[in-house]
């Protein structure tokens, strides 16, 4: 590795890059094989000594194979920067050849995961939109020489020397989201979310069991279980009433976890044309966030955070091809006071006046057709819930449900409007969350207006804006003025020069 | 609101105004000529199906699930008809828009300074009427992109000859 940290020839990561790459491909490992390894250890006695040996040469093997592995997936990999290109050589058997040219660079991160942490090396990844995903990760670089390559690298596109340089380190942040204020975070969080997501981390993962227990033809006894500890919990209001306690106790240290994990740490220093973010507890993750990269921002809070006086702005950056990819360009900032927002919405927009212009509402149709879809929607609920259970006593449940629905869809419908100025469009929605976006009319990638038949007889329609990291949707809108913002914003689109990534 | 009216007064072009061309009444040919081959692939199957099979098991049923498929096929016919009349597409100076839909209309407008790049493609039938197909990408979810299908060929080439100076402008 080059120590002048000059790459105009070809040079390699860190040599500690072997071990980031040795313990990323372990753990891959680990991932894909847990199962059959907790299947071992249940099984170990009853294996003979001669099976034991060899696995244990075969996990030996593996581990061996793997260390080779990775010193030549280090050997190979070699990168430069050469007449405003980046060039990776990388690929031990099948050798690729990737060029990025500096102005298709959207943005250079540094990442530390523990290992990376331990031994001190960073991850600087390079983001590259268009419709093709080309993302470059380089493993490990020693801090010094990930911040000179990040200069290289953005010196020539014209943003000068917007990194994170010691004299950044001295200047105040605007934000510093202390535990104390993380906790307070966590604890206004969504929870019906949190537990949401982890029924589908626990689902994933009762899946990959019954995979394995169908293998050895097992599947019956699962379901059977589960299936009649269904059925005997289902008139047991005791357990319910305790499970949904249990639940929620869950949902609260699900979010706890998950904010912890994802902001721990979270400072935001502002310059002139970025915010740099810094979270991560595990895997600590820095990001300079360019003006001009945001598509589009929401603000959002909910009832108990308003009443804490915080809220967290969500940035959306341009998106590439992969959908999967998606929820990397989503950052997001939590826990900010309101001065805060105030402060990094002013960076990024000239608000102002579209805050003070007229509000308008959706039609009433709006209204009237999320009762209508509802109301389908409980019937249909109900019948299949009434023809597998055959109990009527289960439909008592809709005095539940009915007036949370209609609370709900009053509440979507009293929180849905949209304003706007000459450049910006203010978008409100939420339910019991409220969510405020702000997009420049100049960043839409195309326009859309949808309308159903029966729209079309109340002379309604919806407009769908695509920007580079998704849709803003204003839903109802009078056909007339839909006809006037859609013409509107073609016009903005069409005749500004200013580069929307 | 100020600024808005403003803006009307500049007489912005509307776009409920223009004129959309229809898509080339070749292109419903060739799709009832795929939907023909379809329905043959489909009626062959089932009536297999219903002689080997059904016919044992439910022989009162057979001439119910006849009717039935005809019937779906029917209303198939009709949607692809009033369907293709739907889709009507308009190219301007400085965008391209298409309309479609029977129940759920639809209107997309691309501008081309945000068009990332053009395709031209010719299935295998098409290529018998001479029609093709031009594909416009943006950077948002290629899902949501335009897709112009049927188009004479001279006129898909011209369009996207058009649209390519466009964007290197």
């Amino acid at each position: 590795m080059s120590s002048n940290s000059d790459f105009t020839n070809f040079s390699r990561q860190s040599s500690k890059g072997i071990i980031v790459i040795y313990f990323g491909s372990l753990y891959k490992a680990l991932k894909i094989s847990w199962i059959f390894l907790f299947i071992f250890i249940r099984k170990f006695s009853q294996l003979t000594s001669d099976k034991l040996l060899y696995i244990f040469f075969a996990i030996i093997a593996l581990l061996i194979f793997l260390l080779f592995r990775a010193y030549f997936i280090y050997k190979n990999f070699q990168f430069k920067i050469e007449g405003g290109y980046f060039i990776l050589q990388r690929g031990v058997l099948k050798k690729t050849n990737t060029t990025i040219p500096f102005d298709r660079i959207q943005n250079i991160n540094f990442k530390q995961n523990l290992i990376q942490q331990l031994i001190n090396v960073y991850q600087v990844s390079i983001e590259t939109a268009g419709s093709k995903k080309v993302e470059i990760a380089i493993k490990a670089l020693s801090y010094k020489d990930a911040q000179a390559l990040k200069n290289q690298l953005t010196q020539s596109i014209g943003f000068k020397n917007e990194s994170l340089t010691e004299d950044l380190i001295k200047k105040k942040p605007l934000l510093t989201i202390s535990f104390k204020e993380l906790l307070k975070v966590s604890v206004t969080e969504n929870h019906l979310q949190s537990l949401l997501l982890l029924a589908a981390l626990v689902f994933s993962f009762f899946q990959q069991i019954e995979d394995i227990l169908d293998g050895f033809g097992k599947k019956e006894i699962l379901s059977n279980y589960i299936a009649n500890e269904f059925n005997s919990l289902l008139h047991n209001i005791l357990i319910l009433t305790f499970l949904s306690v249990f639940l929620l106790i869950l949902a609260m240290i699900s979010s706890f976890v998950r904010v912890l994990f994802f902001h721990f740490n979270l400072t935001v220093f502002v310059k002139e044309q970025s915010l740099e973010i810094n979270q991560g507890l595990l895997t600590k993750k820095s990001i300079i966030l360019k003006k001009e990269k945001v598509q589009s921002i929401t603000i959002s809070t909910n009832p108990i955070k308003k009443m804490v006086g915080i809220s967290f702005i969500t940035f959306r950056q341009a998106v590439s091809g992969k959908v999967s990819q998606k929820k990397d360009k989503l950052i997001r900032i939590v826990g900010c006071k309101f001065d805060q927002i105030y402060q990094i919405k002013e960076l990024l927009f000239d608000c102002k006046s579209v805050e003070k212009s007229e509000l308008y509402k959706p039609n009433s149709y709006y209204k009237i057709i999320m009762y209508i879809r509802s109301f389908i929607g409980l019937f249909l609920l109900n019948s299949i819930v009434y023809l597998v259970f055959q109990d009527s006593y289960v439909l008592w449940l809709n005095t539940l449900f009915v007036p949370l629905i209609l609370l709900l869809i009053r509440a979507k419908f009293n929180k849905a409007f949209y304003k706007f100025d000459k450049e910006l469009l203010l978008i409100g929605n939420g339910r019991i969350e409220t969510d405020l976006t702000y997009l420049s009319f100049f960043k839409v990638q195309n326009v859309k207006m949808r309308q159903t038949i029966f729209q079309e007889r109340k002379k309604v329609i919806d407009l769908v804006l695509q920007t580079a990291s998704g849709k803003v949707r204003i839903p109802c809108l009078e056909l007339e003025r839909a006809v006037k913002l859609y013409n509107y914003i073609l016009f903005k689109t069409e005749t500004s020069t200013k580069p929307w990534m | 609101m100020s600024s808005f009216e403003n803006v009307l007064i500049e007489n912005l072009p509307d776009i409920s105004k223009i004129s959309f061309k229809k898509i080339h009444k070749d292109y419903l040919k060739a799709l009832l000529i795929y939907a023909f081959i379809m329905i043959m692939a489909f009626f062959v199957g089932a009536f297999f199906l219903i002689k080997y099979k059904l016919k044992e098991v439910i022989p009162e049923h057979v001439n119910y699930i006849y009717l039935g498929i005809f019937v779906f096929f029917t209303i198939f016919i009709w949607y692809l008809v009033v369907s293709f009349s739907k889709r009507k597409y308009a190219v301007r100076e400085k965008d391209i828009s298409y309309k479609r839909g029977v129940i759920i209309k639809t209107l997309t407008t691309i501008p081309f300074s945000r068009i990332q790049h053009v395709e031209l493609d010719e299935a295998p039938i098409l290529r018998i009427f001479k029609l093709a197909s031009i594909s416009v990408f943006t950077a948002g979810d290629s899902s949501d992109d335009l897709v112009l299908k049927g188009i004479k060929k001279d006129e898909a080439l011209q369009i996207k000859e058009f649209i390519s100076s466009k964007i290197n402008e």
